[in-house]
């Protein structure tokens, strides 16, 4: 193991003005080990740390990093086994996902803006119609099947698919089955459940982008 | 003499009533009128056809001086064309459409030489429209009939291929594509409204009579889209507006997306109908003859790699779905040998792959009979096409394919690949893939329960193991061989014998059996057995004797010339230096594995 540092400066100087932060934080990462530095929040871009670390702290952390001489190289075997900790626990989710997983609550969210008739709730695999409206979280539409001029409603068909089946985005599917006949309602839809990391380019969806739906359901077949 | 004749026949008409004409008449009146014309008499032919007294013979005869005047119209630069376009117009104002209509038909009909018929085409379908209009509501067959022959003319042009084809048009086919936009749109346009009064209608009982004229009118308007669709716009490769801001063949395309929705069919049903549970629609026709699976999979091509209809098709799809829809699509596309065709399925399926996030398609797909074919169908593509682009796209979308899959669905495709592809580099490809996806599971946190463990020997069992054992052709399967020793060698340094991740160290000795021993005798063997050949070629080449093989290769008539000796020596070499190899990763296995096994 390599010769333990030395202390390069005093308490004064540490206080001193003269002293930049950056430089106690570049010793601190040069020197101690990495759990030191977790537990001490400096780990990471030395001008972050520099944004979120006061001089006090850094001074705190510099003196106990010689009381407790927990220099660099001081902990592998704890590193190790945290990492294979971490391997553990990213394993597990994995292999459950074969069986039935609890995904948490749902990503999505609905208020309704119109209420339905509460009796005709759609079962999967019934065909449904609906009228929509499709925005971006800063109001762009990049989707709607509702002709602009009001009296062309007539001429133009709502959407009709068989909903529960996997056929629309994640947050349709599960959306729809829990509106009834006439309901119209406002869908803010994470990506999760939507386009996800991809989007739609050729759509305008950007990546990641959380969609909002105003869906009337017209008829459930 | 003609003229005379002509005279003659019309005056002793005039005395008649209109259905007392017999053939006679009829036979005088047409070979007068038609030589009269032909021989430049046309202004007293069109004072005789103006003349108040003769409309009853112009409505039941004139119909027959089409094709003489027609060529007339033909030739621009005619003394007489004016007066022959006089004639031309008062016939479809006086004669009744149905024969008109059975005339002008036969015009276009008529026309078989490649340069002329854009211009008899373009000349034709303004009269047409106008005969067809005056048909009223019973139109539907005879516009049927006439979409049907005018397609059969656009099918005699060949399709512009490049930017600079489409502009210059050579062929007249953009033109073409242009006119007969504009030709259908009235139909169209009376669809739209049908459809639109129906909707009003629907509640009251539907007129019997109408709604057959109505639904007949729009199953014509159909089976003409669906013929566009397989020719000329599957031939065409559509450029964007970047490339071409002005183009026909485009615009073409978006008319007769938009001619869908006005005659009610909507576009994600037609994409998706492939996959659509069968349910047989009462009408005209039956379903694989109203939705063909061409003209499906390029109205696909053109929503998704085109993005027409872009505006109206909806974007509430899960990619997953829409996937599923186009593999169809993407099947047919793929199972043709046309290289246009190649190039619209690799496009299409490359385009619904990009939708999908990486290591996200379940193993069921698989279950999907075309998830397995269009796989089979890329492996010909990627090995059997011409061109050397479309082989390495196919390339490229079948990684990407891979990709896709998460890792049971993975192992499962690798398992069925190498089961049934039997082609040494795409086998070797395959092992990359797998080895891949071993290293992938072996990094912290990424493990899975196919690519280590109990799942994991059974692949690679299958990968390690020579076809023919011993007697293996160690040339033909050089690619898999290669790779599978690589696997082997990356398995025994990368897994540790303590860890055993991949149960490769407890399966050694059964894979010296199967795998490694025979391949060492396979090798000593191929290269005893060049050795000699060398040894033969050297000695031939130093006696100087003639050439005498027993064995002689013809390609389509042509006899190949054999190998000289040179260049045979040269090919042994060669294959001398792949057992080195061979050879070489052997021992490197060996060496890695000394003593370890019974640890």
């Amino acid at each position: 193991m390599a010769a333990e540092p030395t202390r390069e400066w005093s308490d004064e100087q540490l206080k001193s003005d003269d002293l930049p932060k950056k430089d106690v934080i570049k010793f601190i990462q040069d020197n101690a080990a990495h759990s030191f530095l977790s537990e001490h929040k400096l780990l990471g871009n030395i001008k972050n740390v520099a944004k979120t670390a006061k001089k006090e702290q850094l001074i705190v952390a510099y003196n106990q990093l010689f009381e407790s001489k927990r220099f660099k190289g001081t902990d592998p075997v704890e590193e190790v086994t945290e990492q294979v900790k971490a391997a553990k626990i990213e394993d597990k989710p994995k292999e459950v996902k074969t069986e039935v997983v609890d995904e948490g609550p749902p990503k999505y969210s609905k208020s309704v803006l119109k209420k339905g008739d509460k009796t005709n709730f759609p079962k999967k695999g019934d065909t449904v119609s609906c009228w929509y409206t499709g925005s971006l979280e800063d109001g762009t539409v990049f989707d709607t099947n509702i002709p602009a001029a009001a009296r062309k409603k007539k001429q133009a068909k709502p959407l009709s698919f068989k909903v529960g089946l996997g056929r629309v985005i994640r947050g349709w599917d599960e959306a729809l089955l829990t509106m009834s006949k006439g309901e119209t309602a406002r869908l803010e839809i994470d990506p999760e459940w939507a386009y996800g990391r991809k989007g739609l380019p050729d759509s305008k969806i950007p990546p990641n982008a959380k969609l909002v739906f105003e869906v009337e359901l017209v008829s459930v077949d | 003499m003609a003229l005379e004749h002509l005279s003659d026949v019309v005056q002793r008409c005039q005395s008649l009533p209109a259905d007392g004409y017999n053939s006679k008449d009829y036979d005088l009146f047409t070979v007068a009128g038609r030589t009269c014309i032909e021989e430049g008499n046309s202004a007293q032919v069109l004072s005789i056809v103006l003349d108040e007294k003769n409309q009853d013979i112009v409505r039941c005869m004139g119909w027959n001086l089409l094709p003489p005047l027609f060529q007339v119209l033909l030739k621009k630069e005619d003394r007489n064309r004016s007066q022959c376009l006089a004639i031309f117009n008062h016939l479809l104002q006086t004669c009744r459409p149905k024969e008109l209509l059975i005339g002008l038909l036969e015009q276009l009909e008529q026309d078989d030489h490649t340069i002329t018929i854009a211009e008899s085409f373009r000349l034709l379908l303004s009269p047409l429209q106008t005969v067809l209009t005056s048909l009223g509501s019973r139109k539907a067959s005879s516009l049927g009939m006439t979409l049907s022959s005018v397609l059969d003319q656009v099918a005699k042009l060949p399709v512009p291929n490049t930017k600079e084809q489409e502009e210059d048009d050579v062929f007249m086919l953009c033109r073409c594509c242009t006119d007969l936009k504009s030709f259908v749109r009235p139909f169209v346009e009376e669809a739209r409204q049908n459809t639109l009064n129906s909707k009003v209608r629907s509640d009251l009982k539907a007129a019997g009579d109408q709604h057959t004229n109505e639904e007949e009118l729009r199953t014509e308007l159909l089976k003409f889209c669906m013929r566009t669709l397989s020719y000329p716009l599957l031939e065409a490769q559509l450029k964007d507006v970047d490339t071409l801001p002005v183009s026909p063949l485009r615009e073409f395309a978006a008319e007769i997306l938009s001619i869908f929705s006005a005659i009610g069919e909507s576009l994600p049903k037609l994409v998706f109908q492939p996959i659509m549970k069968r349910k047989q629609v009462p009408g005209f026709l039956e379903e694989d003859v109203r939705y063909p699976k061409e003209s499906l999979a390029c109205l696909s091509h053109l929503v998704f790699v085109n993005h027409q209809a872009a505006d109206t098709f909806p974007c509430v799809f899960s990619p997953v779905f829409i996937l599923r829809a186009n593999m169809e699509h993407v099947c047919f596309l793929l199972s043709r040998t046309e290289e246009s065709r190649i190039h619209k399925g690799l496009e299409l399926y490359e385009k619904s792959l990009v939708r999908v996030e990486d290591g996200c398609l379940p193993a069921d797909l698989l279950e999907v009979g075309t998830f397995l074919e269009v796989p089979q169908n890329l492996l010909k593509v990627m090995t059997l096409c011409q061109d050397h682009d479309l082989r390495s796209r196919g390339l490229k979308v079948f990684q990407m394919s891979i990709d896709k899959y998460d890792t049971e669905a993975k192992y499962s495709l690798f398992q069925y690949m190498l089961n049934t592809v039997h082609h040494s580099g795409i086998e070797g490809y395959i092992i990359k893939n797998i080895k891949n996806q071993i290293d992938f599971a072996l990094q912290p946190g990424n493990g899975n329960a196919w690519f280590k463990g109990v799942h994991l020997l059974p692949l690679v069992r299958e990968v390690l193991s020579l076809p023919d054992g011993p007697e293996t052709d160690l040339l033909l399967y050089l690619d898999r061989i290669m790779e599978s020793l690589n696997l082997l060698r990356y398995l025994v340094i990368r897994d540790k014998v303590t860890e055993n991740q991949t149960g490769i160290w407890t399966e050694l000795s059964k894979i010296e059996d199967t795998f490694i021993k025979p391949l060492r005798v396979g090798v000593n063997m191929s290269r005893a057995h060049y050795k000699m050949e060398l040894h033969n070629t050297q000695e031939a080449k130093k006696s100087g004797a003639k050439d005498d093989s027993l064995l002689s290769v013809t390609v389509g008539n042509e006899k190949l010339p054999n190998l000289n000796s040179a260049s045979r020596a040269e090919a042994v070499h060669m294959a001398l230096h792949v057992f080195d190899m061979m050879e070489s990763v052997l021992v490197r296995i060996e060496e890695l594995t000394e003593g370890k096994e019974n640890l």
